[in-house]
């Protein structure tokens, strides 16, 4: 086993590798920009490298850097968490060329299932289900009823030059095809100079379901089962379960198995996550993402398996050591992540400095935060903040306890995904399963709550009372000039001027 | 003291009134029962209602407020009735077409622009001095500075012209 390792990341998946690597007495070496001097992660471990810079390009991203401080301190791996480098070959290759051990895919698996397009196709080969359709795209509504005919309805148009939504059109019998061609077509042709088009299955209420899969060097690969993770928008999961309510033993069994074999189509090694679709009863292949993934606890919390320390020893050159029927599942975990996001703004980056810090507690919680009082969160780096997990024997148990702990918690100083995620942990639907990937998007988050307006608004006028009462008995008028500033919507300037003589009574 | 307050789009009146030490506060006009502990200078509050408890969360100035309760959001936007009369007027003023009125009798403390000038909504034209506070005027709308019909140390009455904005010209 390693004697030091450098986590190439930060926040709190780098807190999570500190963490599990001091339970198995493993030194480690954080990296920081200027930004994090300050941060949880170069406060942990048990060297904190500065790497001089602000930005992540700067930082983070440089590659020459971190090997740098990888050699410098004697590093013998590199941990590269999700996000930043983890998924860039060239980085992984350069790990490897230094003579250092890269914890995670050979750079081989990771090239294989970077490009999209291609990873579906080599997929087909290997037998893995993906979403039935054209290879190749044709030119000629004949050919599309056809094919259609063949698929099974609806199906989808989809212009081979398309993107952003235009020259997709959905049918749902073989009377739109004429016209839906010849729109879709028409569309592309003029947008992007190519008519054909690629027809598609259209997967009604499709859920995002995925397989953790662990494989070691040594040829051994077993999968860690299902999660769900319908609860997203624009592909940014916000609440994600293990398992999933419309995954059985037996499916979870036979996805395990594709999982596993799309794994070992491209040699893979190492921690790695296989995304389907799920529609219907039937699966398909979405994309392999070759690292550690945000959501893993949830998958770790029913398992009871330490997925980094997993990681570790497999890249440390040890065998598994058991074998699919070592993995066992009891209970149910579900996951939010804590953003800084506004859900009444569409989820717009909210920026701030974090304080009135309010943690849950009690049984079967757990936080991986990267988040502490007094920290500044900027434009520049991801919006998590940390993520809330819980367990419970029973979904229902995990959504009563996941609630509770939505309603303990709270983080000021900027705005958070937390009122949303309970929102929807407090929908009648998602307890009842029925949701799919659009569910997020379908509700209404701009309104915000109304059950507590009366009371809300007399203490927010107690608030204010008082606030006034302390102002009127101070003489620092720096504290005051934050008062005027408040009191003009829309004016930021000259506020400590026209304070002067200023009495709020 | 009498607070219009705006909870998620919903408005109520408050009004807070200090009694031998204590707190009268009525909603709506009604009384309301409540007692009020902040456990910290962060924004924890303990809050105490027709016999229930209540851990919420208060951040913000005296005009906008974020209340966090049982893992919900309230936004909250609070005048008291000299800042809504003073917001009605800017409204009222950018209505009426870029002139800024006096909202209330008082003295012209300071101009902040001058005339020709170009300003944005919001840019501070001039500080009016009423009911013990110094006002920060803002321009109603964006708008070039035609004309300013008061002086510094001058007093208006409620209503009168202070300036008169004319729409930005393109050319």
């Amino acid at each position: 086993m390693f004697q030091r390792i450098l986590i190439a990341n930060r926040g709190e998946i780098a807190l999570r590798v500190i963490r599990t690597a001091r339970e198995m007495g493993i030194e480690t070496v954080a990296i920081y920009s200027d930004w994090d001097q300050r941060a949880l992660h170069t406060r942990m471990a048990h060297i904190a490298v500065p790497l001089g810079g602000t930005t992540p390009r700067d930082t983070y991203l440089r590659v020459d850097k971190v090997l740098a401080a990888a050699k410098a301190t004697g590093a013998e791996a590199i941990h590269p968490g999700y996000g930043f480098l983890s998924e860039n070959a060239a980085f992984a290759r350069s790990v490897r060329d230094a003579g250092l051990t890269w914890i995670g895919p050979p750079a081989e698996a990771i090239e294989a299932m970077g490009d999209k397009i291609r990873a579906r196709r080599r997929m087909r080969d290997a037998d893995v289900p993906v979403v039935p359709g054209l290879v190749d795209p044709v030119d000629d509504p004949a050919a599309v009823k056809k094919a259609a005919a063949e698929l099974g309805y609806p199906v989808m148009i989809k212009a081979s030059a398309g993107g952003g939504g235009k020259g997709l059109r959905i049918c749902r019998d073989p009377s739109q095809i004429e016209s839906a061609f010849r729109t879709a077509s028409g569309e592309a042709l003029s947008s992007f100079g190519d008519g054909r088009v690629y027809l598609e299955k259209y997967l009604e209420e499709p859920r995002h379901i995925e397989v953790q899969v662990l494989f070691d060097a040594h040829g051994t690969g077993v999968h860690y089962g299902v999660r769900e993770c319908s609860i997203q928008r624009r592909h940014q999961k916000l609440i994600e379960e293990c398992p999933s309510v419309v995954i059985d033993a037996k499916t979870r069994e036979a996805m395990g198995e594709v999982a596993l074999r799309a794994g070992r189509a491209v040699g893979y090694q190492n921690a790695g996550t296989v995304e389907f679709l799920w529609s219907k009863g039937q699966f398909y292949f979405l994309e392999m993402n070759t690292r550690l993934q945000v959501e893993h606890p949830v998958t770790e919390m029913v398992t009871g398996t330490d997925l980094v320390r997993e990681q570790l020893r497999i890249a440390s050159g040890e065998k598994l050591g058991y074998g699919q029927d070592a993995v066992r599942w009891n209970g149910w975990s579900i996951e939010v992540r804590i953003n800084a996001e506004d859900p009444k703004q569409k989820f717009m980056p909210s920026t701030g400095t974090i304080q009135n810090l309010r943690m849950p507690g009690g049984p079967f919680v757990r936080l991986d935060l990267g988040m502490y009082r007094g920290m500044e969160v900027g434009v520049d780096y991801d919006p998590m903040l940390g993520k809330l997990i819980v367990w419970g024997p029973t979904r229902d148990i995990a959504i009563d306890r996941m609630r509770r702990a939505l309603q303990e918690i709270n983080v000021g100083g900027v705005r958070t995904s937390l009122p949303a995620a309970l929102t929807v942990i407090e929908d009648p639907r998602f307890r009842a399963g029925h949701f799919d990937t659009h569910f997020l998007e379908s509700l209404d988050l701009a309104s915000g709550a109304r059950d507590h307006v009366d009371l809300v608004a007399a203490a927010a006028a107690v608030y204010r009372h008082h606030k006034a009462r302390r102002r009127a008995l101070t003489t620092d008028s720096s504290d005051r000039s934050g008062w005027l500033a408040r009191g003009r919507d829309d004016v930021s300037t000259h506020s400590a001027r026209s304070m002067r003589g200023g009495n709020p009574s | 003291m009498k607070y219009f307050v705006t909870v998620n789009g919903l408005v109520r009146e408050v009004e807070v009134v200090e009694r031998l030490g204590s707190l009268d506060v009525r909603v709506d006009g009604k009384p309301f029962d409540l007692s009020y502990t902040e456990v910290d200078v962060l924004g924890q509050v303990v809050v105490l209602h027709g016999g229930k408890s209540y851990a919420l969360s208060l951040e913000g100035g005296e005009n906008d407020i974020t209340a966090t309760l049982v893992g919900h959001r309230y936004d909250v936007s609070l005048e008291d009735e000299r800042e809504r009369a003073a917001h009605a007027a800017e409204r009222a003023s950018g209505k009426a077409g870029g002139v800024l009125n006096a909202i209330m009798p008082g003295v012209v403390v300071e101009l902040l622009a001058s005339k020709g000038q170009q300003v944005a909504k919001g840019t501070p034209l001039l500080i009016l001095s009423a009911m013990k506070m110094q006002n920060e005027i803002g321009a109603p709308a964006d708008g070039v500075i035609q004309e300013i019909h008061v002086s510094a140390g001058q007093a208006v009455v409620a209503g009168a012209k202070l300036m008169t904005l004319a729409p930005i010209e393109t050319t």
